[in-house]
């Protein structure tokens, strides 16, 4: 790169041009595994990471998930105000939120499948269909947009040989649009999983999608 | 304030500028109705909760720093309101528009067209012209299943539907899929509302047309139906309904609010069965004679005839009724039993009953019952007693081999064959329907059902209730209790009663259980009987 201009680069902005990995800089207490059974209930509806393991077929829940949804279960007055984070750990569990998904967490919960429906299809971050190992969404909102986002998302898309929404033939990428990511300072904010990476330009893409491959084939 | 600090139990306010003192915990949604002025609302249903959601209500509260929706803001001691002005007229403008933004406009296909309440305030107060230049979003039609079909064009997301199936059926059915202008009602993927009991209601709190009947899909324009209060015949429970007709049809049956029946709500299988009161093929005229000498006659003669062989007549009378007629038809063949020299040989009916009763757990007050007749308590009352087994067949007989007179009312007698009254010394047959088991019959008469005539049932709950004429009858056909009427007071030797309420006056008048009861004091919405006499 010719040019050298300042760039941020989050704790997991690393575009290439710093040979920082995620554990220098967030610091190794932060990255790795933790518990799957969500270890104090006050955090277990959520993990820092999206350790998605995406198995359309898992059982709801077993095992360290069990106990992780009946923590959840109980943090909650009500069975529909555990809702949220139960489809959440749901779709950490198969990737997505199928009909079946929310008949059977509708089931778990003793509430109706039509509710679990509505409350599923109103939150845009539950995936109703499969969606690759990776979840690419490039803000398209007005900052990111002034900066480039149309192009940026095109070039996803073409890297990844996929169409909007599509997932690429290796199971690896989906590219979608999103609203606005609350990142305005840094367009284009790209958001993977649920990693921000920011000040994405378009020169940016391939090195992003290599580092993606490189976790795949880490086995992280 | 009053001392104790106990605050006073009405509050008085100042509605476009006229004072009105309404109960405290008063809505100004209701403050504003009892001056006679509608504030218009979509979400808002007496039957449920107000969410408060449509935005359509709002009006202008003095010192309130925004408007205030009317259904859910309470009326305060010494409040000023204006439903009307100018602030509040600008946001209902429009409010209308954006919720004509995505609305088709279709409303000469619509069903609900003539009764929406869109299509009411868009023409009352909505702009002339709309301003928008994009295209409409369209998502068509889907069948829910059951009766209900949903065109979700034509929504305006207020969830009457969603919070009916929520709070009063207790069977959460639907829900709000996906938002924005996305949004739309649906079920859980395809299990809809099939074998839901009270589904049917969703039609009708639709403020628009968004949900319609599919029985009734393109049947009749609104404003060609005649509106007639009446009573449900499919059940014993009696809900208050109205006979919506057409061309002297019956075209559907719609609630009719009464808090102490049935609230704002029927059943399916209620409103389902009305086709029965347009059959045809009905008995036209009098007929007089058995078998190869049945001839027809006109009323004078049949009823000089039968007035002759009633007097002649010897032999006890067996007498069956049926729990479809009207309380006055069931008492004018008490009274005709009576007046019988011989004797009585049996009062009966019979009513197919259902397996179980079906609640609606929202509003206990209304159970479909067992009985699937509307009048079995009144026939109970009245000293007829239940025959037959539960598909309302069998149990008739004494009666079919009765050695006397045999008076059939009502009854079509689908069981029983052409040897029915062969013993009889003389088989009266009042019915709308010719039937083989009327072979035998000495007279058969033409009576109309309940649907064309007035007249009284009693409910499971011991409540008389009222219902008005809503078809014209075939044409010789005459109401039960007159044709009976006409023949007690021949033979006792007075007047004939000239009306329904007449011949409930004189039932009223026989009948404990009936006593203190008038037909004004009945009125529109009923009235119970005394408790004691109700079911012994």
């Amino acid at each position: 790169m010719s040019e050298v201009r300042f760039r941020n680069p989050g704790w997991a902005g690393n575009t290439g041009e710093f040979d920082l990995s995620e554990a220098d800089v967030r610091g190794t207490e932060y990255v790795g595994e933790r518990a799957l059974d969500g270890g104090h209930p006050s955090v277990a509806p959520s993990l820092p990471y999206m350790f998605v393991q995406k198995d359309p077929e898992a059982p709801l829940f077993e095992g360290p998930y069990r106990e992780r949804f009946e923590k959840i279960r109980g943090r909650y007055p009500t069975a529909r105000a555990a809702l949220l984070p139960a489809l959440n750990l749901a779709q950490e569990l198969r990737g997505h939120i199928s009909p079946e998904t929310m008949d059977e967490v509708a089931g778990l919960l003793g509430l109706s499948d039509a509710y679990v429906r509505g409350v599923a299809t109103f939150y845009t971050m539950y995936n109703k269909r499969p969606v690759g190992r990776f979840l690419i969404q490039v803000c398209t909102n007005i900052s990111c947009n002034l900066c480039g986002a149309d192009d940026v998302l095109a070039a996803f898309l073409e890297h990844t040989g996929t169409e909007l929404g599509e997932t690429s033939s290796d199971g690896n990428f989906t590219v979608a649009e999103a609203e606005c990511l609350a990142a305005c300072g840094f367009p284009t904010c790209v958001q993977i999983n649920s990693r921000y990476f920011e000040d994405v330009s378009v020169d940016d893409v391939p090195a992003v999608l290599d580092r993606l491959k490189r976790e795949v084939n880490q086995g992280f | 304030m009053a001392d104790n600090g106990r605050k006073a139990e009405t509050v008085t306010l100042t509605m476009d500028g006229q004072e009105v003192t309404v109960p405290r915990g008063t809505s100004l949604l209701h403050a504003a109705e009892s001056i006679g002025t509608e504030v218009p609302h979509y979400c808002y249903h007496p039957g449920l909760s107000a969410p408060a959601q449509c935005r359509i209500c709002l009006v202008e509260v003095e010192g309130a720093p925004k408007l205030q929706p009317s259904c859910v803001t309470m009326a305060a001691e010494g409040q000023v309101v204006h439903t009307d002005s100018p602030a509040a007229k600008r946001m209902r403008q429009g409010v209308l528009e954006f919720y004509l933004v995505n609305h088709p406009l279709d409303c000469p296909i619509c069903d609900m067209s003539g009764e929406c309440m869109l299509q009411d305030y868009v023409f009352d107060e909505g702009r002339e012209k709309g301003r928008g230049r994009e295209p409409k979003r369209v998502f068509g039609r889907d069948d829910f299943g059951g009766d209900v079909l949903y065109y979700g064009d034509r929504c305006v997301m207020c969830t009457r539907c969603v919070r009916f199936m929520d709070e009063v059926a207790r069977d959460s059915r639907l829900t709000v899929v996906e938002r924005g202008s996305r949004a739309v009602i649906d079920t859980f993927f395809d299990r809809g509302l099939e074998g839901a009991s009270f589904a049917g209601n969703v039609v009708d709190i639709c403020p628009v047309g968004a949900l319609v009947s599919k029985d009734f899909l393109h049947k009749a324009r609104a404003w060609d139906l005649d509106h007639t209060p009446s009573i449900c015949p499919n059940c014993s429970h009696g809900c208050n309904i109205e006979l919506h007709t057409r061309d002297n049809l019956v075209q559907r049956l719609k609630p009719r609010e009464n808090q102490e029946v049935n609230g704002h709500w029927m059943c399916d299988y209620g409103r389902a069965n009305y086709e029965w009161m347009n059959r045809p093929g009905r008995l036209e005229a009098p007929a007089v004679g058995r078998g190869s000498d049945r001839r027809a006659a006109d009323w004078r003669e049949a009823l000089e005839l039968l007035f002759a062989s009633l007097s002649a007549a010897e032999g006890d009378v067996a007498l069956v009724g049926s729990a479809t007629c009207s309380n006055e038809a069931l008492a004018g063949l008490v009274a005709l039993g009576e007046e019988m020299s011989g004797g009585e040989a049996g009062r009966v009916f019979r009513s197919p009953r259902a397996a179980d009763e079906v609640p609606l757990p929202g509003f206990p007050l209304l159970v479909r019952r067992r009985d699937l007749v509307p009048n079995s308590d009144g026939a109970e009352l009245l000293g007829f007693e239940r025959a037959g087994n539960d598909d309302g067949q069998g149990g008739l007989e004494h009666a079919a081999e009765h050695g006397g007179v045999v008076i059939v009312l009502g009854d079509e007698l689908v069981d029983q064959g052409e040897e029915f009254g062969a013993n009889a010394s003389l088989f009266v047959y009042l019915g709308t329907f010719d039937t083989a088991a009327a072979a035998n019959a000495d007279f058969v008469l033409p009576i109309t059902t309940f649907a064309e005539e007035e007249g009284s049932f009693v409910n499971a709950q011991g409540r008389v209730q009222r219902f008005q004429q809503g078809l014209r009858p075939p044409e010789s056909a005459r109401p039960a209790w007159l044709v009976l009427g006409a023949l007690v007071a021949a033979l006792r030797g007075e007047e004939t009663p000239g009306s329904a309420p007449e011949a409930f006056a004189r039932l009223a008048d026989a009948h404990p259980a009936f006593e203190g009861l008038t037909w004004e004091a009945v009125g529109d919405r009923g009235a119970a009987l005394i408790a004691e006499a109700v079911h012994g």
